[in-house]
């Protein structure tokens, strides 16, 4: 049977007894089961209807990281004074108003797309997410969640309730989304990047690409080869960082671009970032 | 089949559908209430809009069970208010409608910008807008008619 | 006489904003059932075996065999079957409705249906004609044999895909036996046709009535025939109303879109000029003709666009391929050719170490110069003055030489162009014979009878102010409704730029005699037919001679940045000029440059459809891009007056001309900012990089 909870611990309790599919602002698994007008939607599994579980809806500022619930709307992530410019800038470009009114991160999390524009960014940030069951919570890094296109490991008796975003501050951040259009369109490749500078000396370098392979593309055993480094040095090296990068873009041709064009821009924009720093 | 209550255009409603509906043919099938249109069905053009607490939500992936409890206003129920007829008028003024089935919808955007940002830049338009696609008019008259609607209503929101 | 351009309200706009007006997926019917149609799966093949699940009481099937008269959908050309009997063309072709009260229960009995095809290998490439056309004019192998030197380029264009927000659809019905269907159409005469052929039914027995059209753009005017007769079909068949309203998808699939080109222009160039030229043209029509003929023909005819050459040969085919037919779509063959000839004029100004600018200007076409097939440019011909405005509000010179800078990735295009008003040829005199009826009752009020179509670009409000205009009359004593088959007569269809000029023509000449026989409270009729100006004389067969009766003219400036990090594309700014002899309506029309400017630009930069194997890759409005309102710069558009004597108070075609120039002028651009010869539309940030990177 189909529910709507109205509480976590109703909505856990479902989890436990039966087999369900979550519903948090519904864009992204309403389309995916998308039947015909009129008719009901088939939906391959019983519904979990989160949508309106405002226990769910928070951002809370604690010292260590911003809290931000489940079902808190893109929206209101941009409205909150906390959360992280880079996030806000990669939430703004995600579809339109009407969708980033009702859409969610833990949904962007569970739609588990190369793509995913939020998502990009919390591997940038070294998301935590907080799963929870009827027997408790684990905290698990973001890339730990997210293994493939689609797929994730969060078990069936699980749900997200909370994500994870540490404090930090860094002296440079970059965000670029490569879509077909300035609004309303799903990423051909990304990137964000962030670095931490002191005395001009690279004390951290993050890069996170989207679109190139099976999930976000983040190394940090090549960001950590960039520390210690004089800035002039890094941009001397440039064309070494993008090759770093090399193997792991990956891109695939489809009916949005091809994987030349996401392979060139994605070393462009790796160089775009470290050039502005 | 579950009944679901919320508040639809200033009443409170139940109706006794299942919750996988998607909103939009509740909406026009069940409801009878056809200003809001369906343009793409995938959350991509705006018609099928309505304001969810105030704010502009798709209804073609809205499911049933997500308006429980909410607020719902449709083009319907904001035509009697005041603001519309400030929207209405400025866009017959401004030539921003062609064939007419994105506008319902484009009204619903104006709304929920106005009521956040009452007087709005450009830029702020065209973003507000750009979940809702005309295909007639290349935008321009539609922007100036909200514009001219933000001007003329001024003090209404 | 007041001034006819200055706007009014328009008078459905209310009701509009309001989402009153009932739209045709908005009509419901008593006891009535939905259609959902049967697709076919291959590109190419022979039908084995179609095997239904048994259908429950109230569901029925309909296919090739329930058709009681002709199995080919009445158009220009007759190749389109109403649905296949045994040969399959394209994916997404219908092979069958299935028709039930439940949607649900419908789409799983559709599920079901098991289709067995024997299948083959499909035609995909520029291979087999079935439309061959060809014109000349002057001595093209003398030109060229003179010549001291000949360029060559060729350009391809992709699909275009009208992406009216509103899908197709249809409601049928019999009503005092008589086969009726409302349809979100262009042509009502056109389906009316089609569906008493496909019945074998006589003219009264079938009624067609448009409803409200949500957008159409020339993807409504042929293609809702096919779908009207398998729905009339249904409807004898079945003998309850139908519902049938076509998914996004459904709709991207199936339904016909601008034809992708590809055209080779070769020049004789001597003493620094274009002395010759020759052309092809090819178009694909996919799996059948339809109207591709028509379409290719006006391609031809804007095969030097706003030049004057004087030798000429002309080549066009419509090659057919196993995909989903290709039809109409506003500019209807001449976008894809003026794109062509304005790239190429501008590469051979290159070619030849010329200023592009004073190279095109120096080929311009002037009043009395000779047509490309030979008839005359009658009237007066402002060009110049318009480049002068466009140039003048765009600062294109000075942009021009700014952006040259190698380093500076933005770049000003500049297109000037034409478009023919109203069918080609004698098409008007012979194929549609408009007629048009103003009507008045016993209290003076009156009404318009004709079929044309209001699909948001205005003739309900132009019409009503024509006609109340010559009358003497307020607007709201004048009526225009909704038309319906069995009320008016027979205008025409609406479409080629032609309902303001010819089908306003006729009712301002019918309102005239209205006028001057008015006779206070009494009923009154006035019908009035369509007839050629006099100098008009068109060749057929040979193509020569005046291929339309009046040309608009227009000239598009567009700017453009590329970021040279991601190849991205932003329109900065869009300014143009217009003449289409006289604005009925000021507002309307520039509602028109807008809307059509859009259409054009992204066609040339943003709007990209392709396939694979014969199947569309981009079939949803996700996948499908066209602008939102962050990536249409702001316009500025000016219009000016050029009346044609023969056009209500000098109007002549608007509809189309604002669509043919954005292509090439955001090439034009584009091409600038990379400094890399475009060739090939629409230009994406992917084709850039292959430039850039490749030469
Ligand atoms: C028109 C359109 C444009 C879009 N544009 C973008 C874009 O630009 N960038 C982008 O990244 N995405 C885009 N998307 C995809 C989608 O909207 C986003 O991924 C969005 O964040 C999904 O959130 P949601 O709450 O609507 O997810 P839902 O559809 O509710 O859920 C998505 C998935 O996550 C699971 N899930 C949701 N909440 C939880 C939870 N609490 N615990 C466990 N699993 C959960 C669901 O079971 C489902 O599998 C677009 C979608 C549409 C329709
Ligand atoms: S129909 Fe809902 S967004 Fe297009
Ligand atoms: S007016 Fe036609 S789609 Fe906007």
């Amino acid at each position: 049977m189909n529910k709507i909870p109205e509480s976590l611990n109703e909505a856990l309790q479902y989890l436990k007894e039966g087999t369900y599919d979550v519903l948090a602002g519904g864009t992204d698994i309403m389309l995916k089961n998308r039947g015909y007008a009129e008719a009901p939607v088939p939906f391959k599994k019983n519904m979990l209807y989160i949508f309106n579980l405002d226990e769910l809806r928070y951002i809370a500022t604690h010292d260590e990281h911003i809290a931000i619930g489940a079902v808190t709307s893109y929206a209101s992530m941009l409205r909150h004074p906390d959360v992280p410019d880079i996030l806000k800038r990669s939430i703004r470009q995600i579809a339109g108003p009407a969708l980033r009114h009702v859409a969610t991160l833990a949904g962007n999390i569970g739609n588990a797309s190369p793509s995913a524009d939020g998502v990009l960014v919390l591997y940038l940030l070294d998301a935590r997410i907080i799963l929870a069951s009827a027997d408790g919570e684990r905290e698990v890094p973001i890339e730990d969640v997210i293994t493939g296109p689609g797929k994730h490991t969060i078990r069936p008796e699980e749900m997200i309730k909370e994500i994870r975003l540490p404090r930090r501050t860094f002296s440079n951040t970059f965000f670029k989304k490569v879509g077909a259009r300035k609004a309303d369109a799903i990423s051909k490749t990304s990137l964000a990047g962030a670095a931490r500078l002191h005395d001009n000396v690279v004390e951290e370098l993050r890069i996170a690409i989207g679109a190139v392979n099976v999930t976000v593309v983040r190394d940090r055993s090549i960001e950590a080869s960039f520390k210690g480094l004089t800035l002039e040095d890094l941009k001397a090296r440039v064309d070494e960082v993008a090759a770093a990068y090399d193997s792991l873009i990956r891109p695939i041709d489809d009916q949005r671009s091809n994987a030349r064009y996401r392979k060139q821009v994605s070393f462009n924009l790796i160089e775009a970032f470290i050039r502005q720093l | 089949m579950a009944e679901v209550t919320f508040t639809l255009n200033g009443e409170e409603v139940t109706v006794d559908k299942p919750l996988n509906m998607r909103f939009l043919d509740v909406l026009r099938t069940t409801l009878d209430l056809t200003g809001a249109k369906e343009g793409c069905g995938e959350g991509e053009c705006g018609a099928c809009a309505v304001l969810l607490d105030g704010r502009i939500v798709d209804t073609c992936i809205l499911p049933l069970a997500s308006v429980a409890g909410r607020d719902i206003v449709t083009i319907e129920g904001y035509r009697t208010t005041e603001r519309f007829q400030v929207l209405q008028n400025a866009f017959v003024k401004e030539g921003a409608v062609q064939c007419g089935i994105c506008i319902p919808g484009m009204i619903i955007a104006a709304e929920s910008l106005l009521s956040e940002n009452p007087d709005p830049s450009d830029d702020a338009i065209r973003t507000a807008l750009s979940g809702n696609l005309c295909r007639c008019t290349g935008y321009n008259m539609i922007i100036a008619a909200i514009r001219r609607a933000a001007k003329e209503g001024e003090g209404l929101w | 006489m007041k001034n006819i351009s200055k706007s009014i309200d328009k008078v459905d706009a209310h009701e509009k904003i309001a989402g009153e007006t009932a739209y045709i997926s908005d009509i419901k019917r008593e006891d009535m059932v939905y259609a959902m149609t049967l697709r076919s799966p291959v590109a190419s093949g022979t039908i084995r075996n179609i095997t239904l699940p048994t259908l429950p009481e109230g569901y029925a099937a309909v296919g090739p065999e329930d058709i009681p008269g002709r199995n080919l959908v009445t158009m220009i050309y007759e190749d389109w079957p109403v649905f296949p009997e045994k040969r399959v063309n394209y994916i997404g072709e219908p092979l069958m409705l299935l028709l039930g009260p439940d949607k649900e229960r419908l789409a799983s009995l559709l599920d079901a249906v098991e289709v067995d095809i024997e299948e083959d290998t499909p035609v995909l490439d520029y291979s087999h004609s079935g439309v061959h056309l060809h014109y000349e004019k002057g001595d093209s192998d003398k030109a060229f044999a003179d010549a001291d030197r000949i360029i060559e380029e060729t350009y391809t264009t992709g699909y275009q895909e009208q992406a009216y927000i509103e899908p197709q659809g249809f409601v049928g019905y019999i009503e005092d036996e008589t086969y009726t269907v409302i349809g979100s159409i262009q042509c009502p005469y056109y389906v009316h046709e089609a569906v008493k052929v496909t019945l074998d039914e006589t003219d009264e027995n079938v009624r067609v009535l448009q409803a409200p059209v949500g957008g159409a753009f020339g993807g409504k005017e042929e293609f809702p025939s096919v779908m009207a007769t398998q729905l009339a079909v249904a409807l004898k068949k079945i003998k309850r109303p139908i519902k049938m309203i076509y998914e996004r998808e459904e709709d991207m699939v199936s339904t016909t879109k601008r034809h992708p080109s590809k055209t080779t222009i070769r020049a004789a160039v001597k003493d620094g000029r274009i002395t010759g030229m020759t052309s092809h043209i090819g178009i694909d029509g996919g799996a059948y003709i339809g109207l591709s003929e028509v379409v290719l023909s006006r391609g031809m005819l804007a095969a030097t666009n706003a030049y004057t050459i004087e030798h000429l040969d002309v080549d066009g085919d419509v090659y057919l391929t196993n995909t989903v037919p290709n039809g109409a779509f506003r500019g209807f063959g001449a976008p894809q050719m003026i794109y062509a000839i304005e790239m190429f004029m501008h590469h051979a100004a290159k070619e030849l170490g010329e200023d592009p600018f004073s190279f095109r200007k120096a080929h311009m076409v002037k009043q009395g110069d000779w047509t490309s097939t030979g008839g005359k440019f009658r009237d007066p011909i402002l060009l110049d003055e318009m480049i002068e405005k466009a140039a003048d509000i765009s600062d294109y010179h000075k942009k021009r030489k700014a952006y040259e800078d190698e380093n500076v990735y933005k770049g000003i295009g500049m297109s000037w162009f034409f478009h023919g008003c109203g069918f080609t040829g004698s098409g008007e005199q012979h194929i549609i014979k408009s007629r048009v009826e103003v009507e008045k009752d016993a209290q003076d009020t009156v009404y318009i009878h004709v079929a044309a179509v209001d699909m948001g670009q205005g003739p309900k409000t132009t019409l009503r102010k024509i006609v109340a205009d010559v009358l003497d009359l307020p607007i709201e004593r004048v009526i225009f409704d909704y038309p319906d088959t069995h009320r008016v007569p027979d205008s025409g269809p609406t479409v080629a730029s032609r309902t303001a000029m010819i089908v306003g023509g006729l009712l301002a000449r019918a309102a005239k005699t209205l006028k001057e026989t008015w006779r206070e409270g009494e009923a009154q009729k006035v019908e009035k037919r369509y007839q050629q100006p006099d100098y008009v004389e068109w060749d057929g067969e040979c193509m020569k001679g005046d291929a339309y009766p009046a040309y608009s003219w227009g000239v598009n400036v567009v700017e453009v940045e590329v970021d040279k990090h991601t190849y991205e594309i932003d329109v900065k700014d869009v300014y143009s000029v217009y003449d289409l002899g006289k604005a009925i309506d000021e507002r309307i029309v520039l509602g028109q440059a807008d809307g059509g400017q859009a259409q054009g630009v992204a066609y040339g930069y943003l709007e990209v459809m392709s396939r694979e194997n014969g199947r569309l890759k981009q079939t949803n409005m996700t996948d499908y891009i066209i602008p939102t309102a962050m990536d249409m710069p702001k316009t500025d558009n000016h219009l000016i007056d050029n009346p044609y004597p023969y056009g209500p108070y000098g109007a002549k075609g608007g509809g189309e001309l604002t669509l043919v120039g954005g292509a090439p002028a955001v090439a034009q651009a584009i091409e600038q900012a990379v400094g890399r010869r475009v060739r090939d539309i629409p230009a994406t940030p992917e084709y850039l990089m292959e430039l850039i990177h490749n030469g």
